[in-house]
């Protein structure tokens, strides 16, 4: 065979043609995506790792629910639905740290430990695209989390015989749950791409979570505390900004527009534990907070509400996406970070980067 | 089948390959041999879409490496020198997840699956973990997963190394049935008894350029014509003096034959055939009585040692 470096006769000109594209992408998702999405959860469910983990898991939950139940025996007099009210909110609120903890822990080993392995390569000579094996993983600890919140709703079970909590609330928690894995997982895969390193990748995710839990809520404080002592420097009044966008990358401030008590008080004046009081501080600071016997609910009663607890200023109605309740901006921004670090994987998968192949034409 | 031109990498401040130019025919068996560090992992890794060449061109069945990533993916199978496995999943699965990654899957899968274990000898191994195979076994269930998708290229990066001895030869009877299936395969290795009896064509890498490249018989035959070995009744010092007229000729030290008193000198004649005989007229006309005056038999690795000498020089 005469071998020279001109192009075989027929193949592909050097045109793009968007058929062929879309074409080659989606063969080359479906060739990374279901067996990496088989292959995985092949492997989590062998080996000790994933029923230890599930039991402690499941540990943590059910005597967190024992706990607060023993604790609040003789308070609650039998029963009534603000014990459910409150074990709910409570149950909520660990279960969500426990999965931000856990989602992007579990993927932070996801593509580093590929290489670790020293099976990148082999993954990267198949037809098996970057955008597939990472979308592969990723569902992956999708189905994970998955596992992790059908495996706790028999406790959630037992709090609902308590009552109290509307199916609609239940649902949206649930989504906020699922929504804060699901985003902090791709955040775990995305460190996992760009550092090769599992071990960096893990610790790093699990700063960048507590960042984005606790931090945002310190950062949007600090810095409305920054615009206050600058008017006030210049002799003007206090400014009244909205709430900063990425208060939102935290579940907790969508957890306030959904759980009773998210205010601080439930609709009967009962105070619910730990979320209730921390956040209404929180909210305080962006003067949020509810009249006094006012049976709001943060987010939800956005426009209708609140009352204006700054020194004499009432705030701009809000609109936008402002006007959204808590739970929604949270759903947008995590999307938006979902869809960050999937691309981010993506590209730092490739063994050749887009860019390096256009400057070679 | 394959071809490079002009291939550079750089790695930071060192530059893996200088304008590397490869041929490799279709059917052959190419020997790529070459110290540590010389280039061949790098040019197996721009060959198979994991590595970006900053200059040059290559294509593979007429495909440009960069431009069809895609279609090399089918062209080639790849095996690296360092490779690892995934250590929870049986045998079979493994192949089964490398048949679907290469969108192979149902029966097919399982017939590919069943066949590759049967050539590569594992088949009793097919509910094993992997990671309870030997070495050798896990080398040669990469090279199963490499012929997953039948490519009609394969590129072997040191397939042998870190094998005992009966590993060794297994592979290498393994190798020569995959030489029979008519499939076009470039063996890297720095063991170059791995090769000889192997290869169709060889080529010789040294700090990132191909030093000789051809058909094995070729390439042994172009340095055999280039290397001499002469004796002389007596002392072999008048010679070595009279040979001081050709300064392009390398002489080696005069060495006693059997202590018959005769001795013996190895001689590298750049100019091949034609100088030999002008080398041998000059001493026989000053009276040098030489009894002995032919060729070196020469293998593989004297070759690539005296070519990796001059290429050094």
């Amino acid at each position: 065979m005469a071998e020279t470096l001109n192009e075989t006769a027929g193949q592909p000109g050097a045109g793009i043609n968007l058929r062929r594209w879309l074409g080659a992408f989606l063969d080359g998702l479906q060739a990374g995506l279901a067996p990496m999405l088989a292959k995985e959860m092949r492997s989590r469910t062998r080996g000790l790792r994933s029923p230890v983990l599930l039991t402690i898991y499941l540990l943590i939950l059910t005597g967190v629910v024992t706990g607060l139940l023993w604790l609040i025996r003789d308070k609650a007099r039998l029963v009534g639905p603000e014990i459910g009210l409150n074990l709910f909110s409570f149950f909520t609120l660990v279960m969500v740290m426990l999965l931000a903890f856990i989602a992007p822990a579990m993927a932070a080993g996801a593509i580093s430990g590929e290489r670790e392995r020293r099976t990148y390569d082999l993954l990267m000579v198949t037809r098996a695209s970057a955008a597939g094996i990472v979308l592969g993983k990723w569902l992956a600890s999708v189905m994970y989390l998955l596992w992790l919140v059908l495996a706790a709703l028999p406790v959630f079970a037992v709090i609902y015989l308590y009552g109290g909590m509307p199916a609609r609330q239940v649902g949206l928690t649930l989504i906020i749950i699922l929504a804060t894995g699901m985003s902090y997982g791709a955040l775990g895969l995305a460190l996992s791409a760009v550092l090769k390193r599992s071990q960096a990748a893990t610790i790093i995710a699990i700063i960048l979570v507590f960042v984005l839990l606790f931090g945002t809520l310190v950062g949007a404080v600090l810095q409305l505390d920054y615009l206050h002592s600058r008017a006030a420097a210049a002799g003007e009044s206090y400014p009244q900004p909205g709430i900063p966008w990425y208060v939102f990358h935290s579940p907790l401030p969508a957890l306030t527009s959904v759980l009773p008590g998210g205010d601080g008080r439930t609709a009967a004046g009962f105070r619910m534990p730990l979320l209730g009081d921390l956040l209404r501080d929180f909210w305080q600071q962006f003067n949020l907070v509810p009249a006094a016997g006012m049976t709001v609910k943060m987010g939800y009663s956005y426009a209708s509400g609140y009352i204006g607890m700054g020194p004499g200023l009432a705030p701009e109605p809000p609109g936008g996406l402002a006007a959204l309740p808590f739970w929604a901006r949270f759903l947008i921004n995590q999307a938006a970070l979902l869809f960050l670090c999937l691309l981010v994987a993506t590209v730092a998968v490739m063994p050749v980067k887009p860019w390096q192949i256009s400057r070679r034409r | 089948m394959i071809v490079t031109r002009g291939l550079t990498k750089r790695y930071g401040r060192i530059q893996a390959l200088k304008g590397l130019d490869m041929e490799v025919p279709e059917g052959a068996v190419y020997g790529f041999i070459g110290q540590n560090g010389a280039g061949k992992t790098t040019t197996l890794r721009i060959l198979a879409g994991l590595l970006r060449a900053d200059g040059g061109q290559a294509t593979i069945g007429g495909y440009d490496i960069q431009r069809h990533p895609r279609v090399i993916h089918d062209l080639v199978g790849y095996m690296p020198d360092f490779f690892g496995v995934y250590d929870d999943l049986r045998v079979g699965e493994y192949l089964e997840f490398y048949a679907a990654a290469y969108g192979i899957r149902g029966a097919t899968a399982r017939t590919l699956r069943d066949g590759l274990l049967e050539l590569v000898d594992l088949a009793a191994k097919r509910d094993a973990f992997v990671d309870t195979l030997s070495r050798g076994m896990q080398q040669r269930l990469c090279l199963a997963r490499a012929l997953i998708h039948d490519p009609p290229v394969l590129l072997l990066d040191e397939p042998a190394s870190g094998l005992d001895p009966l590993a060794r030869v297994e592979m290498r009877e393994l190798l020569k049935e995959l030489c029979l299936m008519g499939k076009t395969i470039i063996i890297s290795s720095h063991i170059l008894s791995e090769l000889a009896d192997l290869c169709t064509h060889i080529g010789m890498v040294a700090d990132g350029r191909i030093l000789r490249q051809g058909p094995l018989e070729a390439v042994l035959a172009a340095a055999r014509s280039r290397r001499y070995t002469m004796r002389c009744l007596g002392t072999a010092d008048a010679a070595v003096t009279l040979l001081a007229a050709f300064p392009e000729v390398t002489v080696g030290e005069p060495r006693p034959v059997n202590g018959s008193g005769d001795e013996q000198v190895e001689l590298v004649l750049p100019g091949g055939a034609t100088q030999a005989v002008a080398v041998l007229r000059h001493l026989i006309a000053n009276g040098v009585a030489v009894t002995h005056f032919a060729e070196t038999w020469t293998n593989l690795e004297t070759t690539f040692i005296e070519l990796a000498r001059e290429e050094t020089a």
